[in-house]
């Protein structure tokens, strides 16, 4: 195996893979991804994996609908044989108070600006032709939008993985970035549990654990990890109109669940936690979590619970990424605090990650993504987010 | 078929009572299985799978695996091998993933 290479990537979820593969696509292939566990084992492969484009900034929005782009043709992008499970049924945002059915117009607005096919849905007449069974009681408006859904968290990470490697990127997997090196304020390389490797760049994509590995050199990246726990349930036969059930979500009640095209439900809630690594499973949890949904969706009620599960989101204080070029060591790139939706994002941000490194012209700016943004008051705030 | 003497086991079968197989009367007891009145009755096919559709019986018979997943009084997805027999239950064949009554 090499000992040296052009770029460095620490982090083998759908972020560190997308921009190695976005990098590679760009002629920049002498590339090493290292990986603590296996692909997809951290975030990525724990999350709702929801595609959602029906956002209140134009920001995420623009990232959600050309990343959305991307996943809607992921196999073929990155020459993938197997399915990424894009299922597009939908996702129905439930508003429960008139203040936030405000906001869900002002976000209308925001969507249609950018073309995305998002609009309010009638509580008496047409909310039962997406999920014929929802209790609409406290519910004081909804919006739906056909091309929101789900992907397969795994399957859309081992594509960017595969398109990578067959583009020549060194994928190092069950390999722990112990230390970064760095000298007379440049990057050098990475010091691993299989040896050192050096590169004059290195790009840290290692979710809430970035912060730590960024730290070693002196920057201050201000993300911390936040526990979020999701359960599965047994499978049963298609529940929505035209397939499965739409996502229905509700920042309100702070939930969302889905069916996925296997037929099993997944559900979250958002809970409040402590800043903590813990990643184990509360009885709480699922007692919660089953109680608000069962109240929006009493279908659901009979269903048994198979499995639950916890991951950790790198929670930044305006909940969007942080894209930071480090000032103390030349050539280390800290992207993290995507803040519960990277997944949805990430084919986007790897694009303006790597044009920016290629020095392609952009339409978004990537330094208004530095954490500089905490200092000078230009946060990159969110109405809608769980 | 049942047992009807065994030299260690006793039975005690409970009341006798009757429900429906796909809409069809079978005999069973109350202390029994559903699993067990319909084996008895020679019923061995008691579902299909999801994907291929492929005959679906009695495999682990202590609750554990979804072999036996049939439809129940409207209820998806019961293990009818551990669930006893009620007078005038409505048990149904399912042809892959259970569908929940709205």
């Amino acid at each position: 195996m090499k000992k040296a290479y052009d770029i460095i990537i620490v982090g083998g979820g759908i972020v560190g893979c997308s921009i190695a593969f976005e990098m590679a696509k760009r002629g920049h292939s002498n590339i090493l991804l290292i990986e603590r566990g296996y692909l997809s084992g951290g975030a990525t492969g724990r999350c709702g994996a929801g595609i959602r484009q029906q956002w209140g900034s134009v920001l995420n929005a623009t990232l959600a609908v050309e990343s959305t782009h991307i996943f809607e043709n992921l196999e073929e992008y990155t020459g993938y044989k197997g399915n990424c499970g894009l299922n597009q049924a939908g996702y129905l945002l439930i508003a429960c108070t008139e203040k936030e059915w405000d906001q869900f117009q002002k976000n209308l607005e925001v969507q249609h600006q950018l073309g995305v096919d998002s609009y309010p849905v009638d509580l008496e007449k047409d909310v039962y032709k997406y999920v014929p069974f929802i209790n609409t009681d406290g519910i004081y408006g909804a919006t739906f939008c056909q091309k929101d859904g789900h992907a397969d968290p795994f399957h859309c990470t081992f594509a960017y993985a595969y398109g990578a490697r067959q583009l020549g990127v060194d994928i190092l997997t069950y390999t722990e970035v112990l230390s970064l090196k760095a000298e007379g304020g440049k990057i050098k390389g990475v010091s691993t549990t299989k040896g050192d490797f050096e590169a004059p760049m290195v790009i840290n994509c290692a979710n809430a654990w970035a912060p730590g590995l960024a730290a070693q050199v002196g920057d201050e990246i201000p993300v911390f990890p936040e526990r979020h726990q999701a359960l599965v349930t047994e499978p049963v036969a298609p529940m929505g109109p035209n397939g499965p059930m739409p996502m229905v979500m509700s920042f309100h009640r702070k939930f969302y669940v889905q069916q996925s095209p296997h037929g099993s439900f997944i559900m979250g809630i958002a809970e409040t936690e402590p800043v903590s690594f813990n990643i184990r499973s509360s009885w709480q949890f699922l007692e919660e979590c089953c109680g608000v949904i069962c109240d929006t969706l009493p279908a659901l009620r009979g269903l048994r619970v198979v499995r639950q599960w916890a991951g950790l989101y790198d929670m930044s204080p305006d909940r969007n990424p942080i894209i930071e070029f480090s000032k103390n060591a030349e050539g280390l790139i800290t992207i993290c605090g995507f803040s519960g939706h990277g997944f949805m994002v990430a084919p986007r941000t790897a694009i303006l990650v790597a044009k920016h490194l290629c020095n392609e012209q952009d339409d978004l700016d990537i330094k208004r993504f530095s954490a500089d943004r905490y200092r000078t008051g230009e946060l990159l705030l969110e109405p809608s987010v769980v | 078929m049942r047992i009807e003497e065994h030299p260690i086991l006793d039975f005690d079968r409970g009341e006798k009572i009757t429900f429906f197989y796909n809409g069809q009367e079978v005999e069973g007891y109350t202390n029994e299985t559903i699993v067990a009145a319909l084996h008895a009755a020679g019923v061995r096919k008691l579902g299909a799978s999801p994907e291929l559709h492929r005959p679906r019986g009695l495999f682990c018979a202590i609750g554990n695996c979804s072999s036996c997943f049939m439809t129940v009084d409207d209820e998806p997805n019961v293990r009818v091998c551990v669930v006893k027999c009620k007078q005038g239950m409505r048990v149904e064949e399912q042809n892959g993933r259970g569908v929940v009554r709205v």
